[in-house]
């Protein structure tokens, strides 16, 4: 059985590259990624050899790797085709063999090897002593078996839940905390690191709980071996072999449940609400009613709004974290906001997905067109103009400085205005095919249209930044001048200026989008959620 | 046709011709053609449906129907022919003639995050209707498709059938003159496929024009009184039933229009009770 079902992977991963070129660079991409984490990995645990906290500093780097396996599956893989065990559930297998197998095709890749490869690099930085490199080496096995157990556990306890509609639903908001956490890492660790706020010292508090951690144990174990203690060693790789033990075991009865259990969380979803609300306001209102319901029902419209919170914030986390405040950083903070509002939404009809085939069916003049995307507009400003003014007004308190608020405040009516009529125009001019695959909450290009979702991307940020540009160089020069102008003129002034731009983008997608709708119709066509 | 709050006392034709310009037909397909690189999907329909008519569209799979539906609904722009939907040639007029139709696409794909009642709500005010007739219609035909008790679920948790009967109500609130269905019945329940059947005849009996594709004969023969037989993009016959079917069943004469498949006998030796 793990001979076949290794084989089955391997299969799976050579028609893969034969169907298509990009499948093909996707690989080679991962492979240098995977080769890469190897190196880098290596190199950082070898270079903690002599340092009196590399005990520590292993715990949190072989932490760092479970925590990897965790959620990797989950958020960025799907649920592997091969690990899936619905797809074996048709043939007559016994629990126990099929746990075997799969476990050997989790061990079958780059990302296993490169793993163990990296994590080698403790024999180098920990490790002393013949008896410690050994100790070392098993311990490596050990670590990088416990992470795929972690794995295959949590990923087949969540395979039945991720087929599911409220399973996914559920999933697509752990991508907020990720991007967070994203953010932090690239753009707050490194400036604190440089400034000295984070030393190897730093983690020392995290020790005491993490050496009682299965990849605390593996590191401890390693330092044991190292100082003549031999005993004590071979008890951690114990433990950590019988907490190893107790996850395949899980990961069994889970499999063996999966194998039998239905679906059963699709079953009750009833709404409060008997009608559609603004139905005063014709085509428009009928356009706002359903986007309006959908930002509130739709996981993905609450996960887009989610990041462009994280990232309106993000642009400013270098003032808010670092020594020196720089207030002007929240002013590229409302624009980046706006900015991403439109970028979210653009290419609107892709992501309505074969759904669109019912309002293409009864759009067809410009006049209903216009009124298609300004419903939408309506709503994602009802919701983005307050969203991105309170993310700045609450950095603009954070750094001291609450007068910033009020300064980016037309900037955020200005921007809003610029990107949702860019991104209507996007929607109308540069229709592409998007896809969802299996776990993971967001729409990316489809394959052979990463181009598309680049220049919109790239277009939209610069657009909006271009013809927020007037309102920015007002809010500044107005910097110090008296409240009146700044609140009486400028935001009104910005507010008309935005409603102006927003209504331009929304004629100009309109006129497009007449002659084009067959040609939007069948991108929409062929998104697949 | 009255309604529980006077909202809807009749159901008025959507705007467009009243009757056909075109000599009795809903439906006129002259020379269509579509390539999809080197394939040839439809190559050169020429097609009629009375005004009035429930016609069936059949052929094996990748036969080109789906493209040719695709076409006559102003959803697929075809290389070169011309489509007339009472009167109205589609690609000429599209806002014109999308309004005098419906369309119940192959993959019910729809709006899962409304509700059933919202989701009808929502296609007739997208057609024009006002909110309050919008609703009482959407109520009216949610229960003759037995969804009356699923009205408030979302269409996410909707089985097969259910989502189809769904989307044959978005396609038929603004009651529209001629009514395109693309494989109504793929994967619905016999119980389903009954109530589709009768609003299908219902709908075409009062006058108005249905066209749709289908693999299933039976559906056809019982509820279709012309059908067309297309085959690597072409009508190979076309007529009433009975025209076409020659004294056998229909399953038949489509068998033999479009080719009988090899016998299998001697690959398949092994296969059965019989053999070890």
């Amino acid at each position: 059985m793990a001979r076949l079902l290794v084989q089955l992977k391997l299969r799976l991963l050579v028609n893969a590259l034969r169907s298509s070129n990009s499948a093909k660079i996707s690989f080679i991409i991962s492979s240098a990624f995977a080769v890469l984490l190897a190196i880098f990995t290596f190199i950082v645990l070898a270079g903690f050899r002599g340092k009196s906290t590399s005990v520590e500093l292993t715990s949190v780097i072989f932490t760092v790797f479970a925590f990897g396996w965790l959620i990797a599956p989950i958020l960025v893989f799907g649920v592997d085709s091969t690990l899936d065990p619905s797809t074996l559930a048709l043939y007559p297998l016994r629990t126990r063999p099929l746990a075997t197998g799969l476990l050997a095709a989790s061990f079958t890749g780059f990302w296993p090897l490169a793993n163990v490869v990296g994590l080698l690099g403790v024999t180098v930085g920990l490790a002393s002593g013949g008896l410690g490199v050994i100790v070392a080496v098993a311990a490596v096995v050990l670590q990088v078996l416990f992470c795929i157990a972690l794995s295959r556990f949590v990923t087949t306890s969540l395979a039945s839940l991720l087929r599911s509609r409220r399973g996914r639903d559920l999933a697509a908001f752990l991508i907020i905390p990720l991007v967070a956490l994203y953010e932090f890492f690239t753009q707050v660790v490194p400036k604190a690191a440089s400034e000295g706020k984070i030393t190897a010292a730093s983690f020392t508090g995290f020790d005491s709980w993490m050496r009682w951690l299965p990849p605390g144990l593996a590191a401890h174990a390693i330092q044991d071996a190292s100082d003549g203690r031999p005993g004590l060693a071979f008890a951690r790789l114990g433990a950590l072999a019988a907490v190893i033990v107790v996850f395949v075991w899980l990961w069994v009865r889970s499999l063996g449940r999966a194998l039998v259990t239905a679906d059963t969380t699709t079953q009750s979803s009833r709404v409060r609400g008997m009608k559609l609300p603004l139905a005063g306001l014709g085509l428009r209102g009928a356009v706002a009613a359903r986007f309006w319901l959908y930002q509130r029902r739709e996981p993905l419209s609450l996960v887009y709004w989610g990041l462009v919170a994280v990232i309106t914030a993000a642009v400013s986390a270098s003032s808010v974290f670092g020594q020196q405040h720089h207030p002007a950083t929240i002013l590229a903070s409302a624009v980046f906001g706006a900015a991403f509002v439109g970028i979210f939404h653009a290419n609107a009809a892709a992501q309505t997905g074969p759904a669109f085939v019912l309002e293409a069916t009864a759009l067809g003049r410009r006049r209903d067109l216009r009124a298609y995307f300004s419903g939408q507009n309506l709503v994602l400003c009802v919701i983005g103009a307050p969203l991105v003014v309170a993310v700045c007004f609450a950095l603009a308190a954070v750094v001291g400085d609450p007068g910033m608020g009020v300064e980016a405040a037309p900037i955020v009516l200005a921007g809003l205005g610029a990107a949702l009529g860019l991104g209507d125009l996007f929607t109308a001019a540069l229709p592409y095919p998007m896809v969802k695959r299996a776990g993971t909450p967001v729409f990316v290009a489809a394959p052979g249209y990463a181009g598309h979702r680049i220049g919109s991307v790239l277009g939209t940020l610069a657009g909006t930044a271009a013809l927020a540009a007037p309102v920015i160089v007002g809010a500044v020069l107005a910097a110090n001048g008296p409240d009146a102008i700044r609140i009486g003129v400028l935001l009104p002034g910005a507010a008309v200026y935005g409603f102006v731009l927003a209504v331009a983008g929304v004629r100009l997608a309109a006129k497009v989008a007449e002659s084009k709708m067959p040609e939007i119709c069948q991108v929409a066509l062929r998104t697949a959620a | 046709m009255s309604t529980p709050d006077g909202a809807d006392t009749e159901l008025p034709r959507y705007p467009g011709p009243a009757a056909p310009r075109t000599g009795g037909a809903a439906i006129v397909v002259r020379g269509l053609r579509k390539k999809f690189g080197t394939k040839e999907a439809v190559a050169g329909i020429d097609l009629e449906v009375a005004a009035g008519s429930l016609a069936g569209l059949v052929g094996p799979n990748g036969a080109g129907k789906t493209t040719s539906l695709s076409m006559m609904t102003g959803l697929l722009r075809p290389d070169s022919g011309q489509i007339l939907i009472n009167g109205i040639d589609v690609w000429a007029d599209p806002p014109a003639a999308k309004a005098v139709i419906g369309v119940v696409p192959a993959e019910a794909r729809l709006f899962d995050r409304l509700s059933g009642e919202e989701l009808l709500e929502y296609a007739g005010r997208l057609r024009g209707l006002p909110a309050g007739q919008a609703r009482s219609r959407a109520a009216q035909l949610l229960d003759v498709l037995d969804l009356a008790g699923d009205a408030r679920r979302l269409v996410a948790d909707y089985s097969t059938g259910m989502r189809k009967k769904a989307a044959l109500g978005c396609a038929l609130i603004h009651n529209p003159p001629v009514l395109f269905l693309d494989e109504p019945l793929e994967g619905v329940d016999p119980v389903s496929g009954d109530v589709i059947r009768r609003l299908l005849a219902r709908f075409a009996g009062s006058g108005s024009t249905v066209l749709f594709s289908s693999h299933v004969m039976e559906l056809v023969e019982q509820v279709c009184d012309h059908v067309s037989i297309i085959d690597k993009g072409k009508i190979v016959v076309t007529g009433t039933i009975d025209e076409v079917r020659g004294g056998k069943t229909l399953q038949r004469a489509f068998i033999d229009l479009v080719g009988p498949r090899a016998t299998d006998k001697e690959v398949l030796s092994w296969l059965g009770s019989s053999s070890s």
